[in-house]
């Protein structure tokens, strides 16, 4: 091949401007010359030569890997299992604690409303109330009258 | 997608995203997990295949993605890049003298280019060795095609200004 085409690929191909076809030329070019090279194109032959070495290497292909599909064992989740027994005892534990509470409170309302058994014992009992009710009331108009007598009063005077 | 999509589309570019992952990682076991770990990341993120518009570019960028995040967690030492270049095979030569001498320029060559920035050592590699189109390398690397071709220019700048020492000087 003529040594001036292979400096004009040679030129090209340092700038990044070469195509496939001339890269390939110029491998086959210093990988099948036998002469010895001028001196401006020697720096290039262990290059391409190592390019072509590598190019032809063989590297060892593995076998592609199937990784069996696993079929899962229901033991295998165990913690999965266990989280969510957990979950539901704690729920249950809690409601159980509600209602407990809520029949507490309802017994306590019940035992409240009905203090007395003997209908004769509630009436007398309501009656003392009533009586007390009926005491502090009459104190409280007792002095609701001097409050009158001191209102005529002022009135008088007004007038 | 389908598993017959993913057979017929994704398994064949396994080899070479293989092929890639071990170019950037310089170890088979660590090249396998990668493949592996980027043809599931692929089997799920399946809802994007229809927006693609290179499905070999995007396996691939995943490949690299997850190659440099192996990279950075492992960090790699560059002597084990050197150790790996001693393994290199050299052409068949009948001369045991020329074969050495041969092995000996081969392994420069490579301890130059991986010696390159990643960037620069990805591009050089793409094109150079798997011989993809300047149009592919800036899908693979979601960069422009004018930046595939600045950079490309940069990186075989750096490997010839390596080579003329060598050639000068003998130096390496």
């Amino acid at each position: 091949m003529d040594y001036n085409k292979i400096r004009a690929l040679l030129e090209k191909y340092w700038e990044g401007e070469s195509s496939l076809e001339e890269e390939q030329m110029l491998r086959h070019f210093f990988v099948t010359h036998t002469q010895a090279l001028p001196e401006d194109l020697r720096e290039a032959a262990p290059m391409f030569q190592y390019f072509r070495l590598e190019q032809e290497k063989e590297i060892p292909q593995p076998a592609a890997r199937i990784v069996p599909l696993r079929k899962s064992k229901p033991w295998q989740h165990w913690m999965k299992y266990a989280a969510v027994l957990l979950i539901m005892a704690g729920v249950g534990y809690s409601v159980q604690q509600f209602r407990q509470k809520q029949h507490q409170l309802i017994a306590a309302d019940w035992t409240q409303q009905d203090t007395f058994e003997d209908p004769e014992k509630a009436y007398a009992e309501t009656q003392k109330a009533l009586q007390l009710l009926s005491r502090n009331l009459n104190k409280g108009t007792e002095q609701m009258e001097k409050l009158s007598y001191f209102n005529d009063a002022t009135q008088k005077i007004k007038n | 997608m389908s598993l017959e999509l993913f057979h017929s589309q994704v398994m064949p570019i396994r080899p070479k995203l293989y092929r890639f992952a071990y170019r950037l990682l310089n170890n088979e076991q660590d090249a396998q997990d990668i493949t592996q770990d980027a043809m599931l990341r692929v089997w799920n993120q399946q809802g994007r295949m229809a927006e693609l518009q290179n499905l070999e570019a995007w396996c691939m960028r995943i490949v690299r993605n997850l190659a440099l995040d192996r990279l950075k967690s492992k960090k790699y030492r560059n002597t084990e890049l050197l150790d790996k270049a001693d393994a290199m095979q050299a052409s068949h030569q009948p001369n045991p003298h020329l074969a050495a001498e041969q092995q000996d320029v081969m392994d420069r060559v490579h301890r130059i280019i991986h010696a390159l920035p990643e960037k620069y050592r990805t591009i050089i590699q793409l094109r150079d060795i798997d011989g993809f189109s300047y149009q592919e390398i800036a899908d693979i690397l979601e960069l422009t095609m004018n930046e595939v071709k600045t950079n490309l220019h940069r990186a075989r700048k750096a490997v010839r200004e390596q080579l003329q020492n060598i050639q000068v000087y003998g130096l390496q």
